[in-house]
């Protein structure tokens, strides 16, 4: 089986210039945790998702510090969250993006998701336009499906 | 990629003048390749620094390929046991940061009570000072950066002079103790020098030029420093920092510090367990962080893969390897012996002059070029000095000094620097440029090179 068969063809993608605010808002509104982002000729260059949001508002160095508990928002956090709408989407997007072809096996997903560490993967056809979406999801739902 | 094809080229070919001047000074074909490829190392680190281990890789090869060393003497020159005391001693920093030891540093300065510009920056220099002090200058300053920025968001004042005058006294810190920079422990092993002659020798002098770095800071920001005061006066104290973060006192927490308490303070008595147990110089210095991290493991054992993969800098463990065989290298086809000659032949073989010269190029030396490969090669041409009847003490002295504190020059002169600027590029997108750097950076390297220059020719406690 393979992930033409499994993945979710409708999926919504982000341009690159899209204010991050409005981007985020887009995550909140449709409760999932990211978006692909692709160039005026449907190719693929990132991902924009809340960890990389998150990652943007808090301090670089928190991994580094070790253990610790914040008690209060620092000043910082507070002055990123209101940058945040003169931000664009290219500025916080994570560029190295694993991605599957549409002709790509449903276990070697499985076998992408589990090594990488990855919820979902954005599919590409040979001209490496987006053309879906895959999550963990589809993949147990289309294996469980050809069992049956 | 033109840029760095156009310094890959002018890398080798300063490689290759050198070795061609080596061999036009008299110096065997072996001893100006010896020189050559150290060279190349050399100005990998300086062109290259995240590729500084390929250099280093295809340099050893060349120098086994071309018979200019053996493997059994390459093996022996590597100094394993510089390797794997800073290991240890990196598995020893990896359980006290995932203990929040470092963390619970930054409360205490985010909780300076009835804060000033001048206190702040007192507290911040001895802090870092001592901080490098105990662990090492790249994890301290990683911490000092972190509270420096907290502080500086609240009273929303310029961060740079703050996170300069930390880089400063982290890098005068890191001289006092045999643990502040890999460049303590390798010319601890490499001289004799114990970690009590580093408490008693360098230490006071590493504070006194504190001091004075910290007088000259005050006067050269002295409006940085007024405008602090006006924000601390205008948002009132610092309240919400006292809160900002914690770190809840656990009995981990707790038997963490036990652990290095106990070990520094068997690093401490090492050289008088070495007599007492007859064993060679250092030898319990090397084991104590191997025990404690042997330790550390097997009462940490869910993390020790953890510990051992990510708190360990194999890399850089790596390049120091092959970088020690490269000097040992030079050593071993007797270049080094033709340098101290010719050193000699300069400064003759009085030791005020020698005493000088390896201080200031070491200083500034160390201001361009990664200390650690200094030093390693000056090691052996200072052993060297020994055939002349020359003390080597006030050398090695004025190598570490000189070594620790050149670092200071300028703001690619330590891996402090680069890491401390690093963070503040990426935090705040703010870049600081090579002259807002190198004044300060210059009076304070100066000056504080001057104070050890004076106690190592007049004192005689050095000689």
């Amino acid at each position: 089986m393979k992930v033409k068969e499994g993945m979710t063809v409708k999926v919504t993608s982000l341009s690159p210039e899209m204010n991050a605010r409005e981007a985020l808002d887009l995550l909140l509104k449709m409760e999932i945790s990211g978006l692909p982002v692709v160039d005026s000729n449907n190719k693929l260059i990132g991902m924009f998702t809340e960890k990389g949001v998150l990652r943007t508002l808090l301090p670089g160095y928190i991994e580094k510090v070790g253990t610790f508990t914040y008690h209060e928002n620092p000043k910082m956090i507070k002055q990123k969250v209101a940058a945040l709408a003169t931000m664009t989407v290219k500025e916080i997007m994570r560029e190295d993006v694993i991605t599957v072809n549409e002709e790509t096996a449903l276990s070697e997903v499985a076998r992408i998701m589990l090594v990488q560490k990855v919820r979902r993967l954005p599919v590409l056809n040979n001209n490496k336009e987006l053309v879906g979406i895959i999550a963990r999801v589809d993949v147990l739902k289309a294996l469980f499906a050809e069992q049956n | 990629m033109r840029t760095n094809l156009s310094k890959l080229i002018l890398l080798f070919a300063i490689a290759t003048v050198i070795g061609v001047w080596s061999r036009v000074i008299g110096m065997s074909p072996h001893q100006a390749l010896a020189v050559a490829i150290f060279s190349v190392s050399l100005l990998g680190t300086l062109f290259f620094w995240d590729f500084r281990i390929s250099f280093v890789f295809l340099g050893i090869s060349v120098l086994l390929a071309s018979k200019t060393i053996d493997l059994e003497h390459l093996v022996a020159f590597s100094s394993l046991e510089i390797i794997l005391f800073l290991v240890g001693m990196m598995v020893i920093v990896g359980l006290l940061k995932d203990a929040g030891f470092f963390a619970w540093i930054v409360t205490l300065i985010l909780r300076i009570r009835n804060m000033t510009a001048k206190k702040f920056v007192f507290v911040l220099a001895v802090i870092s000072a001592l901080l490098a002090c105990a662990v090492d200058e790249v994890t301290s300053i990683i911490f000092m950066v972190a509270a420096i920025l907290e502080i500086c968001d609240y009273f929303e004042a310029d961060p740079i002079p703050y996170i300069i005058i930390s880089v400063l006294a982290t890098n005068i810190g890191s001289a006092g103790t045999v643990l502040g920079n890999p460049i303590g422990i390798l010319i601890a092993t490499k001289s004799g020098l114990t970690f009590e002659d580093f408490i008693i020798k360098a230490f006071p002098l590493a504070m006194i030029s504190l001091v004075v770095m910290i007088f000259i800071v005050i006067a050269f920001y002295k409006k940085s420093l007024e405008k602090l005061d006006q924000q601390i006066k205008k948002l009132g104290s610092n309240e919400i920092l006292i809160d900002l973060i914690s770190v809840p006192p656990d009995k981990n927490t707790k038997a963490a510090l036990y652990i290095f308490g106990i070990t520094i303070a068997f690093i401490a008595l090492s050289h008088r367990l070495d007599v007492m147990w007859k064993l060679e110089n250092n030898t319990v210095l090397l084991i104590v962080p191997l025990v404690a991290a042997g330790l550390i493991m097997i009462w940490k054992h869910n993390k020790a893969q953890e510990f051992i993969e990510k708190d360990v800098e194999w890399g850089t463990l790596l390049f120091f390897l092959l970088l020690f065989a490269q000097t040992g290298t030079l050593k071993y086809t007797g270049a080094t012996d033709f340098l101290a000659q010719k050193i000699t032949g300069i400064t003759g073989h009085n030791p005020y002059f020698i005493t000088t010269f390896v201080l200031w190029v070491s200083a500034i030396g160390s201001s361009i070029l990664d200390n650690v490969v200094l030093v390693a090669a000056f090691i052996p041409v200072i052993q060297e000095f020994q055939k002349f009847g020359i003390a080597l003490q006030p050398l090695w002295w004025a190598l570490l000094f000189g070594g620790c504190f050149g670092g200071n020059i300028t703001l690619v002169g330590s891996t402090a620097n680069i890491v401390a600027l690093g963070l503040l590029q990426k935090e705040r997108k703010i870049k600081i440029s090579f002259f807002t750097w190198f004044w300060i950076g210059l009076s304070v390297g100066t000056a504080t090179t001057l104070v050890i220059w004076i106690a190592l020719l007049f004192l005689p406690f050095y000689k």
